[in-house]
């Protein structure tokens, strides 16, 4: 069983609860939650064309991308501060000011030895990294500029965020592809529920560029036109081939419920229940088939939540329109669920794009009631799969929800949250 | 206490039962120790890849052709894939753990920073050079860039089933991984844990820690006064814990017990520590109080001793702030000095090298090379092992480009309450 963190009742008492108090989302649909939920209620991709200007990409390949359009994000960021990141440490240090401006949390109350930083990347600072390779392959090694380097690792966002908000307490990243995101909530309330930290800063950040972007259509990743099929991810969809490549960030201010309510600040939901898993027939770079052992983990972490799986009132799926993933994806869901029928899914991946930490806030807005639009690019069901995402509509609210994320590679991730009234 | 767990008391005490290890010492264990013994280091010319655009010309690296057991799937795994795969193969092995009753209750910890850059540069070398001659570039190379590769190889290759996670947080991904797991299977949530790091030589670090002036153009001398910077090394180490009752139980020989770790950060720079070692200072205090120890009863330290004039004089710094007047008395190692900087190896291949200087009852050397730094209060250990056959209790600290700090504490087994 692979519980990486026990629900409230191993623990006996409310104050040792997580709780969401905040939430920072900027992505390809806007800044705010407020922009985010127009785009899934309206369930079209937020797309725009890829700069190709450069020939990496290949004929007839991908060309939309779901990429962050208000790039300005000096209301979070001063210029001064800003002149020493990157873009995605720019969009997480945004993300993280405006999940504590939610939370409530000044700026003077962010910062200390008791505050923890948990933060997803699948590529890291893309553009720094293409543009430090470029001067050492094509410029020569000693072309190479400090500046690009310290911040092309992948810890960089997660490091700037720290400074910037004077977060001395443990500052990790995660790098596990599409599981990484719910791992880093997980890891994070682990954190704040055990007592090693007071408040974390959980979530993810990825840039896409348009190298990756060739990168990834090179691999067959991503959907693109296929005759008279526009290109757009068709998740569960018997004719998907692929998605759609996103970026964004998105932070969640996690912290002790009994400390929240003491300071009066708004439980946004509470952190049930989280699981990983492992199917190691996967191949390095796609998904594999071993559902049957995922379905298991997931079926067992589920029995610790209240009412068990009955008790999820949807899913917010992970899927993508990757192919081997969404198939890997229904059949541990269907498994899981056995004989009972799944609540409604829910894939927001097909409005904002894969990697942007595109699951996060869409998660915390499905629990709050908010409407999803039909799914997009869904149309005929894959028998394959065996299952159909949510085509629109009135939606009961759900008292909770599951998150999923599995990875390519081999990587699953689950996490539930709650209503926390 | 910042990553400290607050009541260690109360949960299980977690084993080290088995150990592996890739480094420029060779592709196992017995290389390595020999190597770390002898006090010469590994560092000098090298060929993983064509620097002689590069400022410096020396590293440590990994002899490929003396790769032990090929993975089946060797070509579609990374060199550094390679390495986590040997060294988590002979961690198992030696743990003499059967993983057939409990891969699903088995996880993966590891870190990496580099992931599969070294092939990344190649399929773009060849994809720039593609275009530029208007030809359609091929895709028939292997990139896989992202750093969740080792630990997924290692997961793919003992058919593991549990959690699997990978932390990249640069120079102390290894340790931050052992101690995720540390707390792991003392939170319960595995019954084994493979932890671990790996990281290969390529052309992105090379040229971008010389891009900062922080490669010593001779084998690093960390700590001395002379000292100009580090020198990169390749590897990957690999420890596996359980809990100590259930490796009891099993008939395991508990190499060293796993009894604190923590993680901080500066939040200070991005390239430079904290001038006074503020956040290594905090991670060590963490590491302590979760090894329910007093600064006082530490044998020994593993440092992360790179040779750069700035973390040397932070780590100093840390070490007095913790350590007080024993902070000139207390034994300082660097494994840097003998293997490189493994970056995101690094914190895992010292963790390796801690316990088996625990084990042998002696602390490795550095090589006696360089000057005395009169800022520099601390007791190294140089040109011959420092015999310290009653040592029980060890600190391993790794410090991290961000900021990021980690410190693991392990003692010896049989030394102690394990209930304490």
């Amino acid at each position: 069983m692979p519980r990486s963190c026990s629900h409230a009742t191993e623990i006996g008492t409310l104050r040792a609860e997580t709780v969401v108090t905040g939430l920072g989302t900027i992505g390809p649909c806007g800044h705010g939650r407020e922009a985010l939920a127009a785009a899934l209620a309206a369930g079209k991709p937020v797309v725009v064309e890829v700069d190709r200007g450069a020939g990496l990409h290949r004929e007839g390949g991908a060309r939309l991308a779901a990429l962050v359009k208000e790039r300005d994000v000096s209301r979070w960021v001063p210029a001064a501060a800003a002149r020493r990141m990157s873009f995605p440490s720019k969009l997480a240090v945004a993300a993280a000011r405006m999940a504590l401006a939610e939370a409530g949390i000044g700026a003077t109350e962010a910062g200390g030895p008791r505050v923890g930083v948990y933060l997803s990347t699948t590529y890291g600072p893309g553009l720094f990294t293409e543009q430090l390779l470029r001067q050492i392959l094509l410029e020569g090694a000693e072309a190479a500029q400090p500046y690009y380097f310290s911040e092309c690792v992948a810890n960089a966002s997660a490091a700037q965020l720290a400074i910037a908000i004077g977060a001395r307490g443990p500052n990790v990243t995660l790098t596990q592809r599409e599981s990484g995101p719910l791992l880093a909530v997980a890891r994070g309330a682990q954190a704040v529920r055990e007592g090693r930290v007071d408040l974390a800063l959980a979530g993810a950040v990825e840039e896409i560029t348009p190298l990756l972007h060739a990168l990834l259509d090179r691999f067959g990743a991503l959907a693109r036109k296929e005759g008279a099929l526009a290109e757009m991810p068709r998740p569960f969809d018997r004719r998907r081939d692929g998605f759609l490549a996103g970026e964004g960030a998105t932070l969640l201010v996690l912290e002790r419920e009994d400390a929240a309510r003491a300071r009066g600040a708004r439980a946004l939901a509470r952190v049930a229940w989280s699981g990983a898993a492992f199917d190691a027939t996967a191949t390095a770079s796609d998904w594999g088939d071993g559902h049957a052992p995922l379905a298991a983990a997931l079926r067992a972490g589920l029995d610790e939540v209240p009412d068990g799986a009955a008790g999820v009132g949807a899913v917010v799926s992970g899927a993508s329109g990757a192919r081997r993933g969404d198939r890997i994806e229904a059949r541990v869901l269907r498994a899981a669920w056995g004989e009972a029928r799944l609540p409604p899914v829910l894939v927001p991946k097909a409005v904002t794009g894969e990697y942007g930490g595109g699951i996060l806030a869409p998660g915390l807005l499905a629990l709050e009631g908010a409407q999803f639009g039909p799914t997009p690019g869904f149309g005929e069901p894959d028998p394959a799969a065996g299952v159909t995402p949510h085509r629109g509509g009135a939606r009961p609210i759900p008292s909770r929800v599951l998150l999923t994320g599995l990875a390519s590679g081999g990587a699953a991730a689950w996490l539930v949250l709650e209503r926390a009234s | 206490m910042p990553g400290a767990d607050p009541d260690p008391g109360a949960s299980r005490a977690v084993a080290v039962t088995g150990l592996g290890a890739v480094s420029p010492l060779g592709w196992n264990l017995a290389s390595l120790w020999e190597g770390l013994r002898s006090g010469r280091t590994a560092v000098g010319p090298f060929d993983r890849f064509h620097h002689s655009g590069h400022r410096t010309h020396i590293a440590a690296q990994v002899d490929l052709t003396a790769e032990p057991e090929r993975p089946q799937n060797k070509t579609r795994m990374t060199v550094n894939d390679r390495f986590a795969v040997a060294a988590a193969r002979e961690a198992v092995a030696r743990s003499e753990i059967d993983l057939g009753g409990c891969r699903g209750r088995t996880g993966v910890y590891f870190g990496s920073s580099t992931g599969g850059m070294l092939e990344s540069e190649t399929y773009l070398e060849a994809l720039l050079a593609a275009v530029a001659r208007g030809r359609p570039p091929t895709s028939s190379l292997l990139a896989s860039q992202q750093n969740n590769g080792p630990g997924d190889a290692v997961a793919r290759d003992l058919g593991i089933g549990g959690p699997v996670q990978t932390i990249s947080a640069a120079c102390a991904s290894g340790a931050m991984a052992i101690g995720d797991a540390i707390v792991a299977v003392r939170r319960g949530e595995v019954d084994v844990a493979i932890a671990g790091g790996s990281d290969s030589l390529c052309r992105l670090t090379y040229a971008g820690f010389n891009a900062l002036r922080a490669v010593d153009e001779r084998p690093c001398r960390p700590f001395r006064a002379d000292r100009a910077g580090l020198s990169l090394g390749e590897g990957a180490a690999a420890v596996i814990l359980e809990p100590l009752e259930r490796a009891l139980a099993r008939g395991a020989r508990p190499l060293a017990l796993a009894a604190g770790e923590a993680a901080t950060c500066d939040a200070h720079h991005m390239t430079s520590p904290h001038p006074e070692g503020l956040g290594a200072a905090e991670a060590i205090r963490g590491a302590l109080a979760g090894a329910r120890l007093d600064p006082s009863e530490i044998d020994f330290v593993n440092a992360h001793g790179t040779g750069t004039l700035l973390n040397d004089a932070a780590e100093c710094a840390a070490f007095a702030a913790v350590f007080g007047d024993r902070a000139p008395d207390l034994p300082v190692t660097s494994t840097k000095s003998l293997v490189g900087h493994l970056l995101g190896s690094a914190g895992a291949l010292e963790a390796v090298a801690t316990i088996l200087c625990l084990l042998h009852g002696e602390v490795h050397p550095m090589p006696d090379d360089g000057t005395s730094d009169p800022g520099i209060k601390l007791r190294l250990v140089l040109g011959r092992p420092l015999r310290l056959a009653r040592a029980r209790h060890a600190l391993s600290t790794s410090l991290a480009f961000g900021g990021a700090n980690a410190a693991l504490v392990f003692t010896r087994h049989g030394d102690r309450d394990p209930a304490r």
